[in-house]
Order: structure tokens, then sequence, then C-alpha cells
């Protein structure tokens, strides 16, 4: 299993260090800048989104005792694309602050409205998921709603936006990002005891000395700042933390101390491979990434529902 | 010696009364098994006891502190928990589930390893550590669940019937155990319907009657007129037998005339 794991991490790291030779081959002055302005930023924030979704995903199906639970199936990504969309239809000044200010509040409202009915007493697992559903669902409604609202230069910024794409010049990204995302991932890595603790069960959990309380406020809390952060800044991206724990799982066994961090790294490099595919699909032309993992997710989502019922 | 005690505690949900004004010392050394019908708020005991729900009435003491004042850390160096259900049957390795019951120290992976390897070796599943809870049987998933309990070292242990799922040689194989336990100074609270494997506990074990959320009776295993308290708890007659040195305390069959008393 650890020989698993180590080789899991090193494929991954191999695999998206790899990612930026992906596209056209590169030649001189040009081709430096291509590399080091485009490729090398677009791989890096790539990575950081993709870690972050995946790890989360990871927390959330160990925090809501359910397989198919991640930040886009309870209603994160949803909140904080609601809260993003708002400051963008409505044109909100401020640029990158309140459009975060605005993901975060709104994957901070869904990911407890969610949490609230899970932790409701009967819960199963598929009422988790219909909660999820039922913000995403509100949540694409009330967005439409808000586009129609909107003047058109916002409308085209909207819609855009929301369809979840990488590209980006420079570094700016990775210096936005990698200060909101990476200490949360060293909150969710750090509670990966307490985690695992509590995937027995809730209330042995705390009878062995589990704070549950603060373990939930603090997945949360770190999950919706982090999906927050990648939503403003990429769109939402759906799907990575859905499909990425699993595949991990699969290979290195259900112990989060291996699961959290290969998540992460996988999840990395999930999302580089899917943006490389989207950049390489039809030449001269991009698909947005979030296109990809949607169609890459949903088929996934539906092989897990099956096992799911014939477990 | 230390005590884990109930103090006057009352439980209610809504308009039901789940647990009623009792009081219970539980010391270190000693054996208490609580007996009682469906629905008598046995486990709503064991939970009041562990801080998992809380009380309408009362105090949960641990010496003289209240329960309620420790960390959740510190509530588990005192108390430890056998849930009713053993751990399911999941494709957690079995050495993994005993591994979390040691969440309360502070302690290096490998340290923890072979603290759960120990503690399984004493359930009689040494073999078995690497194998994933889907792979065993109810019973060794029980054994694996017992296990846990003894890993989280606590002082006192509160389990919830402990022999569900066993065959008879292993349910008198664990409560042999729990009995060798009381030699290093832990406490046992145990709900059971069968008081007949106390027997199998060297010390001499205490016998608390719950019915209706109120305590009835605390009686030793020995107590002449326990046969008479267990037929009035549960509503049927119950004969005692003689067996050797034990004596085992059955409800009798149907049209069964006499018995003693």
């Amino acid at each position: 299993m650890t020989r698993r794991a180590l080789l899991l991490a090193g494929t991954s790291l191999a695999l998206m260090a790899l990612a930026v030779l992906v596209g056209p081959r590169l030649e001189g002055a040009e081709g430096a800048f291509i590399l080091w302005q485009l490729r090398v930023p677009r791989v890096l924030v790539g990575g950081l989104v993709g870690g972050t979704l995946a790890l989360t995903g990871a927390a959330f199906q160990t925090l809501f005792a359910n397989p198919l639970a991640s930040e886009s199936t309870v209603g994160t990504t949803a909140g904080a694309t609601l809260g993003a969309l708002t400051a963008l239809a409505l044109d909100l000044p401020g640029g990158f602050p309140v459009l975060f200010g605005c993901a975060c509040l709104g994957a901070a409202l869904t990911s407890l409205s969610v949490m609230l009915v899970a932790r409701s007493g009967r819960a199963a697992m598929s009422d988790v998921l219909l909660a999820g559903i039922t913000v995403t669902v509100a949540t694409g409604a009330l967005s439409v709603g808000l586009q129609y609202v909107s003047d058109s230069r916002a409308l085209v910024a909207a819609a855009r936006w929301s369809l979840g794409q990488l590209p980006q010049v420079g570094y700016e990204g990775v210096l936005v990002l990698a200060p909101l995302v990476v200490p949360a991932w060293l909150v969710l890595l750090a509670l990966g005891r307490a985690l695992q603790t509590f995937a027995f069960g809730e209330e042995l959990s705390a009878s062995r000395g589990v704070n549950v309380s603060r373990l939930r406020t603090l997945v949360l809390a770190a999950s919706s700042l982090s999906v927050a952060a990648c939503v403003a800044w990429c769109g939402p991206i759906a799907f990575v933390g859905l499909i990425v724990p699993h595949v991990v799982r699969r290979s290195v066994g259900p112990a989060l101390g291996r699961v959290l961090p290969l998540s992460l790294v996988t999840g990395a490099t999930f999302l580089v491979l899917c943006d490389g595919l989207a950049r390489s699909v039809s030449p001269g032309r991009e698909l947005p990434v979030g296109v990809v993992t949607a169609a890459l997710g949903a088929p996934a989502l539906v092989l897990l529902l099956f096992r799911a019922r014939k477990a | 010696m230390k005590s884990l005690a109930l103090e006057g505690v009352s439980v209610r949900v809504g308009a039901r009364t789940l647990l009623d004004d009792v009081s219970l010392e539980l010391r270190t050394g000693e054996f208490l098994a609580l007996v009682g019908p469906n629905g008598a708020g046995k486990t709503t005991l064991l939970r009041a006891l562990l801080g998992l729900i809380p009380t309408t009435a009362g105090r949960v003491l641990v010496g003289t502190e209240p329960l309620s004042a420790l960390t959740a850390r510190a509530r588990a160096a005192e108390v430890a928990w056998l849930p009713q259900q053993p751990p399911p049957a999941e494709p957690v390795p079995a050495r993994e589930a005993v591994m979390a019951a040691r969440y309360r120290f502070d302690e290096t992976r490998a340290v923890t390893r072979r603290a759960a390897e120990h503690a399984l070796e004493r359930v009689g599943l040494a073999g078995r550590a690497a194998a994933p809870l889907s792979e065993l049987s109810g019973g060794e998933r029980q054994r694996v669940a017992v296990a846990a309990l003894l890993a989280q070292e606590a002082r006192f242990l509160l389990l919830d019937e402990p022999a569900n799922h066993l065959d008879p040689a292993q349910q008198g194989e664990t409560y042999a155990l729990l009995g060798r336990l009381l030699e290093s100074d832990v406490g046992i609270l145990c709900i059971t319907h069968d008081v007949n494997l106390l027997n199998h506990v060297r010390a001499a074990p205490r016998v608390a009657g719950l019915r209706g959320g109120k305590l009835g009776f605390t009686l030793e295993l020995g107590a002449p007129e326990l046969p008479e308290r267990l037929s009035e708890l549960f509503g049927v007659r119950m004969l005692a037998l003689r067996a050797g040195s034990s004596r085992l305390i059955v409800p009798a069959p149907p049209d069964t005339p006499g018995g003693e008393p």
C-alpha cells in the first residue's frame, strides 16, 4: 500500500510537470514567453485549484459520511458561484477581493445549510445529495435571474466566467490563490487523524476524544474559503472533488492518512491534465476546462450511484 | 479508587422521560451489569455517562468533577464506549479501526499501531490485523470493537451488549476478559440481557435493574432475591437453577411448575 501510494504521488507529480509540454513546440524568445508566462502559471493555478477541489471532496465525503458528497454535489460550488455571479452581474466595483468575498459568503451559507440537513437526524445518504441538488438548481435559477437584470457587458463577463477556465498571463493567479488555499490545505491535512476517527461514527468519535463541533466548523470553514477562492478566480469547475478521492481510495485503500494528501496531489494533476485536453481538443481553439471535467465527471457520478445502489 | 457517578440524573426529550432521577455509582475495580426490558433507558443511561446527551436534571461526575467540565480528550481518558452495533463491514483494515480509538493519545503512528495490534492480540485476532472489516464475520467485527475499547485505555468502560453477534464460547471469553481487566483498576458498566454470562467474571459483579427510566434495584449477583427482582423487572417468571458452583437464572418455560425459588 505504501509503495502504491508513493507510486501514485510520483506519477502525478511527473505528469503535472510534463503538462507544460502539451501544445505546439516552443522555440526562441516567443517560446520562452509562452512557457514561462502562459503555460507554467496555468499549470500552477490548475494544480492549486484541482488540489483544493479534490482535497475538499475527500474531507466532505468523510464529514458527511457520504461517498457522493463533494463541494460540487453538496452545493458549496453552487453557493460560491451564486455569490460571485451576483458580484459580476451587478458589476460591483472592487475587483477580485469583492468577488472573493461574495463567493465566500455564498459557499459558507450553502455548506452550512446542507450540513444542517445532514445533521437533522435520520438524513439518508440521498437526502444530503438532494439538498445539494436543490441548492444547485436554486442557484442556477437565481443566476439566470441575475443575468436577466444585468447589462450586456456584465452578462458576457459572467457567461465566460461561469464555464470555468484556467487561462492566464503571468503569476497573478498563483499569488492570489496560494495564500488563500494553501493554509486551508494545511488545516484539512492536519485534521486527518480527527477525520479518520470521525469516519467510524460521530458519537463514537466524540467518545474517543474528537471535538466534533470544532472539527465540523474547521472543515467547513477551510473548505468554503478555499473553494470560494478557486471559484472566484476560475469559475465553477465541477466533479473534481467527487471523482479524484474515489480513484485514490480504490488504489491505496480508505485510510485518510493516505487519501487526503494523495487526493491533493492527484486532484492537482487531474485538473492540469483536463486542461491540457481542453487546450488540445481542437487546434487553435480552447474548450473551458469546466466542460472537460463535467464531461468526465457526469458519467463517473452515474457509475458511483450504480455502485452505491448495488452495495 | 475513583468513581463515575450519576447524581439525580433525568433526561427528557420532548414530552418523553427517558431517565427519571437516576443515581448510580461505578467505582474502579468494580463490574456493574445493567439489565432491563427493551426501552428501559439503558442505552440512554450509557450515553449520559459518556456525555453524549445533555441531562435535563442532575449531574454526571468523574470523581468530584463534573464530566461536562472536561475537554473531549480528557473525557476519553475517563470513559470509553462499546456501542451496540459492531463497526460496519467496510474495506477498512481491522488494525485501522482499532487505531482510531487511540485518538486521545499524542503519539507517533508506529506507537498507535503497536498498541492496536496488542489490543487485537488480546481479543484473539492477532493474525487478522490487516484483514478488512468487510471480510470479517459479525463476531470478529464485534471483537475488533472490543479491541478498540481496550486500546483507548480509559478508566471506565461502558459496554452496550458486548456479547452481541458472538457464539457461546466467545461470549464466555469476552466476559472473562472483561473480568480480568478489573485487576488493572478499571471500572466496567455493561448492559446485558443475560445475567448468567456474569458467572464468567471472577470478581463479584453487581446487577442494577432499570425500568421505565427508573432504577429499580442494585444487588450482588449472588443475592438470593435477584431471581424474583428480575421476574418483576421483565414481567416474566424466572427460575434459578444450580450448575456446579454457579446459579443460572432463566425464564421459565410455559407450564413449568415450581422451581427455585
